[in-house]
């Protein structure tokens, strides 16, 4: 699939690439899980990016993440869905997964943080910091380091959809 | 639990001469009790050091926060108690993540420096990897596939196959082997960014498709294991000090049951007619040249020997003469040309050498060509070729 730059009304277009959709009891059944998903998504995806591998391991390490922290929700039922699309250099995660109230708002707090100015103290003061690594160090590292822009947006039911702005092509060397 | 739950995905080492605490492979645990051992290890070799600790996580392909979170957390208290004790963090250039994420610990406590390594046991690398040696590489490569194309089946090329082509160059050889034998997916890698970026050029000029040019280092490639059928590593053994590390890596991606393919030469049998006294003077020359430099161009003959050390079975070894018959005369000149261009330059000078052996030098590659032109002249070029199969 060649680069496709579809412009419309200012919001680039999406291209969709690879979907995984999987009850979240399963998923959360075997943390290796994580771990199988993040990398079978980050190769399927890398192939036609210009270093395929490193790609894959920037992509993966990223997408990992945040299936962990899918995988620690707080909710026993529902599904998750791991959707990848893409607009040229960037690559879009589209997470969705069951979540309780409290989980919500935290997300959306979370972001909220990763958005604004000082995201780059908070990150360096949570690795510095005693406390192991909360779910917002996560997002704070996707944006300090991955140069991710992230949003939270509405699901049906008592879920929330995670997205995550990837410029990865962009990133290396 | 299925199988590959079981595998280690991760090992953990201290070496304790060189004060080296080494970790490698996928640390992704959901909880930091599964570390304990490695975490243990780590303790321990900050009790016993002194002065610095080095932490090698050059092969260390993927680390969960949670993960990352406990050892950094060791480091840092470690910095807290023990002003007197330095951690010196080594990354590689290839694996994107870990420069800037264990980076942050420096910003954190002085005393952690973090050193982005790439392979030192490459002494040539200077030579080699800037820009001068593309145009050889393409006439080379245009020389040498006049022969390849018929020797590489014996040695496990076919159609539909996953292949690898480490220490890759330009890119000619994949581009060659991709139009003629359609493997089903070539990845190509090398450790310069100018040629991997030549070749990507080429890859979009001309429409090229299947193959994956990736920035690695041969002696540690983030590639997985017993993921190819054939490995091809092309005149390329021969510049290490150490092709052993590298044949091992070789031996790490291929299947089992597949081969792994290496072509290297012999330099001092590079001859001509007339004038062959004075083309074998130089080409003893180089090959001493090159062994100054740690690099070993004699190693054609050793193949055989080095895959079997290595662990290869079925070995298969033939050489070819690449000569001034085989296609245009000029191109064969052309590379002896440009030959003589960087030994009895750049490397002639960087060795220190005196004009008198300069211009003797350089008489040698200037017979050669001169064998190469002359209407009854013979110049040629041998090429070890040889491949061994992984035990399955
Ligand atoms: C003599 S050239 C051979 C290139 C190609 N195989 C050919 O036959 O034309 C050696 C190549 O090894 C590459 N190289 C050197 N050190 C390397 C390393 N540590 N990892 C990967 N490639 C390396 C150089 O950039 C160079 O392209």
């Amino acid at each position: 699939m060649g680069p496709v730059h579809h412009e419309l009304a200012g919001e680039p277009i999406f291209a969709p690439m690879i979907q995984i959709d999987m009850e979240i009891k399963a998923f959360v059944s075997a943390w290796r899980h994580c771990d199988y998903v993040s990398t079978y998504m980050a190769r399927m995806i890398s192939q036609n990016r210009s270093d395929s591998v490193r790609h894959s391991n920037l992509f993966s390490s990223a997408l990992n993440e945040l299936l962990e922290v899918a995988s620690r929700t707080r909710h026993a039922g529902g599904d998750l869905a791991c959707r990848v699309s893409r607009h040229g250099a960037t690559d879009r995660i589209e997470l969705t997964f069951p979540c309780v109230p409290e989980e919500r708002q935290f997300y959306e707090e979370a972001v909220s943080h990763v958005t604004g100015t000082e995201a780059r103290e908070r990150y360096l003061n949570s690795v510095s910091g005693d406390l192991a690594p909360s779910r917002e160090v996560v997002l704070l590292e996707l944006a300090v380091d991955y140069n991710a822009a992230l949003r939270v947006e509405e699901a049906d039911g008592d879920a929330i959809k995670l997205v995550v702005d990837l410029p990865l092509e962009g990133l290396q060397h | 639990m299925s199988p590959y739950d079981l595998l280690p995905r991760f090992k953990a080492q201290y070496d304790a001469n060189n004060q080296e605490f080494s970790i490698a492979g996928v640390v992704r645990p959901q909880a930091i009790d599964e570390l304990g051992p490695s975490i243990a290890l780590l303790r321990d070799a900050i009790g016993r050091v002194r002065g610095v600790l080095y932490l090698n996580v050059r092969r260390l392909t993927q680390m969960n926060n949670a993960a990352f979170h406990a050892f950094s957390r060791i480091l840092i208290d470690t910095c807290r108690a023990r002003p007197d004790l330095k951690f010196v963090v080594i990354t590689s250039s290839v694996v994107g993540w870990t420069s800037r994420k264990f980076g942050r610990l420096s910003g954190i406590e002085p005393n952690i420096t973090v050193e982005e390594y790439d392979s030192e046991f490459y002494p040539g690398q200077g030579f080699l990897e800037e820009g001068g040696f593309v145009p050889i590489l393409r006439s080379q490569t245009k020389m040498t596939w006049r022969h390849e194309r018929a020797i590489l089946p014996r040695h496990g090329m076919r159609q539909g196959i996953v292949m690898a082509d480490i220490c890759c160059g330009i890119g000619d050889f994949a581009v060659l082997v991709q139009k003629e034998f359609q493997p089903s997916r070539i990845v190509a890698l090398d450790h310069s960014i100018s040629s991997l970026n030549y070749a990507r050029q080429v890859m979009r000029e001309f429409d090229i498709r299947g193959i994956e040019y990736t920035y690695g280092d041969a002696s540690e490639m983030l590639l997985d294991e017993a993921q190819f059928d054939l490995v091809t590593c092309r005149h390329s053994l021969q510049i290490f000090n150490r092709p052993e590390l590298i044949l091992k890596e070789l031996y790490r991606i291929c299947k089992p049951g597949g081969r792994v393919y290496i072509t290297n030469e012999k330099n001092s049998h590079c001859l001509g007619e007339p004038r062959a006294e004075s083309i074998r003077w130089t080409y003893n020359e180089v090959a001493k040249l090159f062994g100054h430099f740690e690099m070993d161009v004699e190693l054609g003959p050793k193949s055989r020997r080095y895959l079997m050390e290595a662990g290869f079975e079925d070995i298969r070894v033939e050489t070819f003469m690449v000569t001034n018959l085989d296609g245009d005369p000029q191109d064969f000149a052309d590379v002896i040309a440009a030959w003589a261009d960087v030994y009895a330059g750049e490397m002639a000078t960087r060795r220190g050498d005196g004009p008198e052996f300069v211009a003797q030098f350089r008489q040698g590659f200037e017979d050669h060509i001169f064998a190469a032109l002359h209407p009854k002249g013979y110049a040629g070029w041998p090429i070890w070729v040889a491949s061994g199969r992984r035990p399955q």
